[in-house]
């Protein structure tokens, strides 16, 4: 079989079968509503909606490896980018750009140049404490844990709050390794 | 959101924001893992069937309520439907086109009673990923789409009660999805007056 | 002559979620392939541990006088084994394709439990079309 080259955000997101925005953006509205109803308090809300970003990032990293036929990064950096230019772009049809690493080189920035999310969206004044856009903290969070990248993922800036960007912070906490863990209990 | 030379423009309000013209798109499976979501979480929420069903159809009433506002204004020039067979094939036509990309299979009037009305597609966009497990009977996920059906409706002022119910085929493997809708008395005596 | 004789899916603890035999040949009951399934697992990672260079993620290619067995590992662990006829071709890419559906029909599903045995209608339709068109390709040659 020829070898596989991974293709670029653009390609994939070219060939993906697509769907309105806006009914992804209504629909993510009609959650955050029903949320806020069954739930009331704020914080509770941006747990929930962390727990639902952190389920679809379990699932959605198999897609994106089979339909992106990416192979293991090398190092973080490598997958900060791939998340940024591909990922992103694949699902959301929009890129992030990475910036702002620690000396480390195991925390970074995305920052969001389009958000298909917040479209219609403005927060009143009883829910200052949302971060609505929490489910995309919780798909990172999930899908490198697929990949035995341990993260913790955080809001830097966000537009719904005055910010002049929507900007996550991603910091590796720890990489599990790959080797078959041999339990006595399995 | 309007991008200016890579940035994002900000804005006061989102008022000040020039209305999207809706034609951005994102991944068929980034709508269905969210879907999925919403079914999943719902499930936690309810302890039967009906309930689930009720949810579902709660989630979509708030977006049919959006899509109507939306819609009229701009793919309709602010104009809105007053008429029984305008609005449902508003729905059928304009609501399915810019939701799930394409106008819905059929929309018929039910055979047996005068005020309801049937849409019929093939393969519901939400149903695309989704088999039903057998102990769960003949419920469809796509009560979703009946509340946003009913969310059309009744925000247009044609209160009805919709549901989705999977009618079998002949010849093929997979049952096709009916939007069930059952229009209030109040709606057919209305438009009797007008004729 | 059927090319395939039965598939495998596997979690990434070893737990046997998804079984098929196809046509008559390698049949086998469910103790026998739950078991199978579990010797794999264990034998997939002994063949990692086996390289004499790092970097190595298991056996992708098995070949005996009578039957291969081809594996493909996602990088999240879920293995995809088929066995089928000695040096029948394009099982790799059937791998994929199979690798594809699953996260279309099974991981897309919100009746789906992760990690659970696989019992989703949808993946069985579209899983049976692409073995039969796999035949065909066969065939045609």
């Amino acid at each position: 079989m020829a070898p596989v080259v991974p293709r670029s955000g653009d390609a994939v997101f070219a060939n993906v079968e697509r769907v309105n925005a806006e009914l992804f953006t209504l629909t993510y509205g009609a959650i955050v509503r029903q949320l806020l109803t069954d739930l009331e308090e704020v914080e509770e809300v941006n747990k929930q909606l962390d727990q639902m970003g952190y389920n679809i990032g379990v699932r959605l990293i198999d897609e994106f490896l089979a339909k992106s036929n990416i192979s293991r990064c090398v190092d973080f950096k490598e997958t900060a980018e791939v998340i940024a230019k591909v990922g992103f772009k694949m699902f959301l049809g929009v890129t992030a750009t990475v910036t702002n690493w620690d000396v480390e080189g195991t925390s970074c920035s995305l920052v969001l140049e389009d958000n298909p999310l917040v479209e219609f969206v403005e927060l009143p004044d009883t829910c200052q404490g949302l971060y609505y856009c929490n489910i995309l903290s919780g798909v990172i969070r999930g899908a490198l844990e697929m990949v035995s990248m341990k993260t913790e993922v955080t809001w830097v800036r966000d537009m719904l709050h005055g910010d002049d960007a929507y900007e996550l912070r991603v910091k590796l906490i720890k990489q599990v390794p790959e080797e078959y863990p041999y339990k006595d209990d399995e | 959101m309007i991008g200016v030379g890579g940035k994002i423009k900000q804005y006061s309000s989102v008022l000040d924001k020039p209305l999207s013209k809706g034609r951005q798109e994102v991944s068929l499976s980034a709508f269905a893992f969210l879907f999925s979501e919403l079914v999943q979480y719902n499930q936690t929420q309810v302890d039967n069937i009906a309930e689930l069903e009720r949810r579902l159809e709660d989630a979509g009433y708030a977006v049919g309520a959006r899509v109507l506002e939306l819609f009229c204004h701009r793919e309709k020039g602010n104009r809105r439907e007053t008429r029984l067979l305008g609005i449902l094939s508003f729905v059928h036509t304009t609501v399915w086109k810019v939701l799930f990309g394409k106008v819905a299979d059929s929309l018929e009037k039910g055979t047996e009673h005068e005020d309801e009305y049937m849409i019929s597609e093939k393969e519901l966009l939400v149903n695309r990923f989704i088999s039903i497990p057998k102990d769960m009977g003949t419920f469809n996920c796509g009560a979703f789409v009946a509340g946003i059906v009913r969310g059309v409706l009744d925000n247009a002022g044609f209160p009805a009660v919709v549901t989705a119910h999977f009618v079998p085929m002949e010849g093929q493997q997979r049952p096709r999805t009916t939007i069930l809708i059952k229009f209030a008395d109040e709606v057919l005596r209305r438009e009797a007056k007008l004729v | 002559m059927a090319a395939i004789y039965n598939l495998f899916i596997i979690n990434k603890s070893g737990g046997l979620i998804f079984y098929k035999d196809y046509g008559s040949a390698g049949r086998m009951d469910t103790n026998d392939s739950l078991r199978l399934a579990s010797l794999w697992h264990s034998m997939h990672a002994i063949s990692q541990q086996l390289s004499p260079t790092t970097g190595c993620f298991g056996i992708e290619l098995l070949q005996a006088d009578n039957f291969d067995l081809h594996c493909f590992q996602s990088l999240t662990g879920t293995k995809f084994f088929v066995v089928c006829e000695p040096g029948a071709q394009h099982m790799e890419g059937l791998l994929k394709v199979i690798y594809e559906l699953y996260t279309d029909f099974v991981l897309k599903n919100p009746f789906y439990e992760m990690e659970m045995p696989i019992r989703c209608e949808l993946f069985d339709i579209h899983l049976s079309q692409a073995i039969q068109k796999d035949r065909l390709v066969l065939l045609g040659r």
